[in-house]
């Protein structure tokens, strides 16, 4: 096959530290072509340097055959690269063809718009890439994966011939993934583009992917196609394991524990129109998922026990006592803790250290007086940092220093200094890569086993099954099932939460 | 690895003078300031001296006193996210309602007695009223910007109402002791300046609630789901402002031996938070250091006074003043985007 991109011996250090080392890169024309690697691998440095958004210290660039070396992003969008970040750039208020044209807005006479002409052009685009959507509505009114096939349809419009997107599905539930991973397909087949794929979400690579290319520390473990020579499909845990280098996805992290008195009994909890009547009972050391569709309720009820959402029925007792509480605040004191999801937008204050906010749940109890004792705040956080085994240079450095799995064992650590009867997990382990995933699991059984009552919500069936004593799956708002352990599978999983109905 | 990394690690190797630049830009720009105004007082004439000698170092302290005191509760607000246009308003009403105290109860309890319940009037007043704007803001969930600006227009025009665009002496003699004496060299409003100024760095370095504000102003959401009652935080950062536009009003007052409805306090708002912002408190919420602040009234201060030494046009003066407090900002903002 002809390579569409070769990046040979490409050699990147920041301030003394090496962040790739002699990478070789190679992706076929007319493939979807994954890279994948943990936080800090340095995929992210090698497509800014193909993106001309940092030069790299040494190597060679050829595309299409031809060599390459890009000193701005202009340069590299001009020879047909487009990036797709991971933040969702467009503008809400402006009508599905503004964004697309945007910058680049067609005028005609006298400097007026042309908006016929850009209508036209967008519909075509649309067309090319087989999806229906109105050029003409308002971005706000669509749905999450289409302002994704927005973003695509950009880059389509501009005639990129070599796609580099940056974990374009994190947002997106697993329906969503598949239809925008149809139109990619769509683009590779009639349109002859080139698609590079940043993911941490093996299942897609498998699923999706032609090829995938395997980060390490900077350098390139291997490239291989998705599927061998007899057309079988390549195992999630071999990639991940070259990713980490070492046996992860299949380790056993579940542990069988004892399990005590009743600590949290909800009966018949409603929550506006997103949660109709939910009842279940929550024991000492227990970990309790809840799963189901993005937009099925999980979240609204694990936020409405915390208090951030007013239940509009039923009742909640706990440790017998009836509770409940009408903000955040009063969940605390009730020995409540939340690790929302989204972290950068619910979890982490960024203009505070790792310290500050790893103390921020609990600063009352570094007081002597009136007096915060920053002594007594590092010590803590000095504590929980070798418990948890977060990896931070120093406790003083913002909190944002810290990779993405090292962040959420921050978030987790304030909560666990708090020692809450009961912690609510969201997505645990969003945006958290392979290796840490793990340690969050293994962090979640030992708080079980000291017998915290614990509910974890997630949108992911394997994660569910790696760590739960029992389940519930929703569906609009309904419990739709209830699994034991024994019952699991991701099969059944599946079938409640898009509600069927198990034998 | 993101892009602002990597922004970061390429802009740092700027060497030991670059580091230093970063760290220091406040002090940096307050030298300059200094040189720049010690040159042009020595273009002008002939000799730096009328710029640069002890008293009128004392001077630019003594004058930047009272707004600079507002600038350190103003810090705390901008800080928590918020801001507040009607500081100068509500230290003259608040002002206004404790000289009347005053004046009014001095003939039955004596010029001391008086004097206290009237500050105590001027603390509680202000400080409720402080609270209750908070309260507006937060629960209301409009933006500050609006209610204080409303809230400005509504003291203006009471205070004004009052004394039908006159001012209020205060009778007692004893008052104007509070602000027109002096602990040896150093003028009284400077020694409160800086009580303040001390307490008010350690509210924010050393409590539960300086702690608390940074949070809820850096990020409400990841503060209150850390169950925080982020409203309340940002309601007694008001309440912080509220009591620094007491002690304002009753150090103006003193120093004047008068409030007037109409002119007192003007333009004090926008004075204020340009002196929080030139020391660095980013009007985002979130990210303030009250050493700078400090560094940012003394800038003011600095420019305030050179240009009246220079007898510059007093129609110019506030040209001159908005061109600097832009270039100080921008230079600033040159240093964080290297955060």
């Amino acid at each position: 096959m002809e390579n569409a991109l070769v990046m040979r011996d490409i050699t990147k250090t920041f301030g003394g530290v090496p962040v790739l080392k002699d990478v070789d890169f190679a992706v076929g024309k007319g493939e979807i072509h994954a890279l994948v690697g943990e936080n800090g691998a340095g995929k992210s440095t090698l497509m800014n340097i193909l993106g001309g958004v940092v030069p790299m210290d040494k190597g060679e660039i050829e595309l299409f055959g031809e060599k390459a070396e890009f000193r701005t992003p202009a340069e590299a969008q001009a020879r047909g690269i487009a990036f797709v970040h991971q933040e969702l750039n467009v503008v809400n208020d402006l009508r599905v063809y503004e964004n697309l044209f945007l910058g680049h807005e067609i005028r005609g006479a006298l400097g007026m718009l042309n908006k016929a002409e850009m209508i036209r052009r967008t519909e075509e685009v649309f067309e090319r890439m087989d999806v229906a959507i109105d050029p003409t509505a308002t971005v706000r009114d669509l749905q999450a994966t289409y302002k994704q096939v927005i973003e695509i349809a950009k880059s389509v419009l501009f005639n990129a011939k070599l796609i580099i997107m940056d974990e374009p599905t994190t947002s997106l539930t697993q329906h969503e993934v598949e239809s925008v991973f149809r139109i990619m397909k769509n683009l590779t087949v009639q349109e002859g583009v080139t698609i590079i794929f940043i993911s941490h979400k093996l299942k897609e690579v498998v699923d999706f992917c032609d090829s995938f290319t395997v980060l390490r520390n900077g350098e390139v473990v291997g490239t291989q196609p998705t599927r061998d020579g007899s057309g079988a499909l390549i195992d999630q845990a071999d990639i991940a394991r070259m990713m980490v280098g070492r046996d992860v996805l299949n380790v056993e992290v579940y542990k069988q524990r004892e399990e005590g008195e009743v600590v949290l009994s909800v009966k018949g909890l409603c929550v506006g129109r997103h949660v109709n009547g939910i009842s279940f009972d929550l024991h000492r050391g227990e970990v309790l998922g809840v799963t189901g569709l993005l937009g099925d309720g999980k979240e609204e009820l694990a936020r409405a026990i915390f208090g951030d959402l007013r239940h509009t029925g039923g009742t909640m007792e706990l440790n017998g006592k009836a509770i409940n509480p009408r903000q955040p605040a009063a969940a605390r004191k009730l020995g409540i803790g939340l690790l929302p999801s989204n972290r950068k937008e619910n979890a982490i204050i960024k203009d505070l250290s790792v310290a500050d906010n790893m103390s921020i749940v609990t600063l009352p109890q570094y007081r002597v007086g009136p007096h915060l004792m920053n002594s007594r705040i590092y010590g803590t956080a000095e504590e929980y940092r070798d418990k948890l085994n977060i990896k931070a240079q120093s406790l003083g450095n913002l909190i944002g220093s810290l990779s993405g799995g090292n962040q959420q064992k921050a978030v987790l650590a304030k909560w666990l200094i708090a020692k809450p009867d009961i912690i609510l997990l969201c997505n645990p382990t969003q945006g958290v890569d392979v290796g840490a995933k793990n340690e969050i699991y293994n962090i979640i059984m030992e708080l079980a086993a000291q017998g915290m009552g614990i509910i974890v919500t997630t949108g992911e069936a394997a994660e569910a099954v790696r760590i739960c004593d029992r389940l519930l799956v929703m569906y609009h708002g309904d419990l739709q099932g209830e699994l034991d352990r024994a019952d699991f599978s991701e099969e059944s999983i599946m079938i409640l939460s898009t509600g069927g109905k198990l034998n | 690895m993101g892009t602002s990394d990597i922004a970061i690690k390429g802009a740092k190797g700027t060497g030991a003078f670059g580091r230093f630049a970063h760290e220091y830009m406040i002090v940096l720009i307050t030298i300059g300031v200094f040189v720049c105004a010690t040159i042009a007082c020595t273009i002008k004439f002939g000799d730096p001296s009328t710029f640069l000698n002890v008293q009128n170092m004392v001077n630019i302290l003594r004058a930047s006193s009272v707004m600079g005191i507002i600038a350190l509760g103003m810090a705390f607000v901008i800080i928590s996210g918020n801001i507040d246009l009607s500081v100068g308003a509500q230290m003259v009403f608040v002002g206004i309602a404790s000289f009347s105290v005053i004046n009014g109860l001095e003939p039955y309890i004596g010029a001391y007695g008086a004097i206290f319940v009237g500050i105590a009037t001027a603390v509680a007043m202000s400080v409720a009223l402080s609270i209750m704007c908070g309260f507006i803001v937060t629960k209301g969930i409009v933006p500050s910007f609006i209610i204080t600006l409303g809230l400005s227009y509504i003291y203006r025009s009471l205070s004004i109402f009052e004394l039908q665009s006159g001012g209020i002496n205060i009778k007692t003699k004893v008052f104007q002791n509070i602000s027109n004496s002096s602990l040896g060299p150093v003028p009284m409003p400077v020694i409160y300046f800086f009580i303040v100024f001390a307490f008010y760095l350690y509210v924010s370095r050393y409590t539960v609630l300086g702690r608390r504000i940074y949070a809820a102003g850096s990020n409400a959401q990841a503060t209150r789901l850390s169950g925080i009652n982020t409203d309340w935080v940002k309601i007694q950062a008001f309440a912080l402002l509220g009591l620094t536009v007491a002690i304002a009003a009753i150090v103006e007052g003193s120093r004047m031996n008068s409030m007037n409805s109409s002119s007192s306090g003007l333009g004090y708002d926008l004075n204020t938070i340009a002196m929080a912002v030139v020391g660095g408190v980013a009007m985002e919420g979130g990210k303030g250091n009250f050493v700078n602040v400090l560094f940012g009234i003394i800038i003011l201060g600095v420019i305030n006074n050179i240009l009246t030494i220079m007898g510059m046009d007093v129609y110019l003066v506030n040209a001159v003043k908005g061109g600097i407090i832009i270039a100080a900002v921008l230079l600033l903002r040159s240093r964080g985007k290297l955060n």
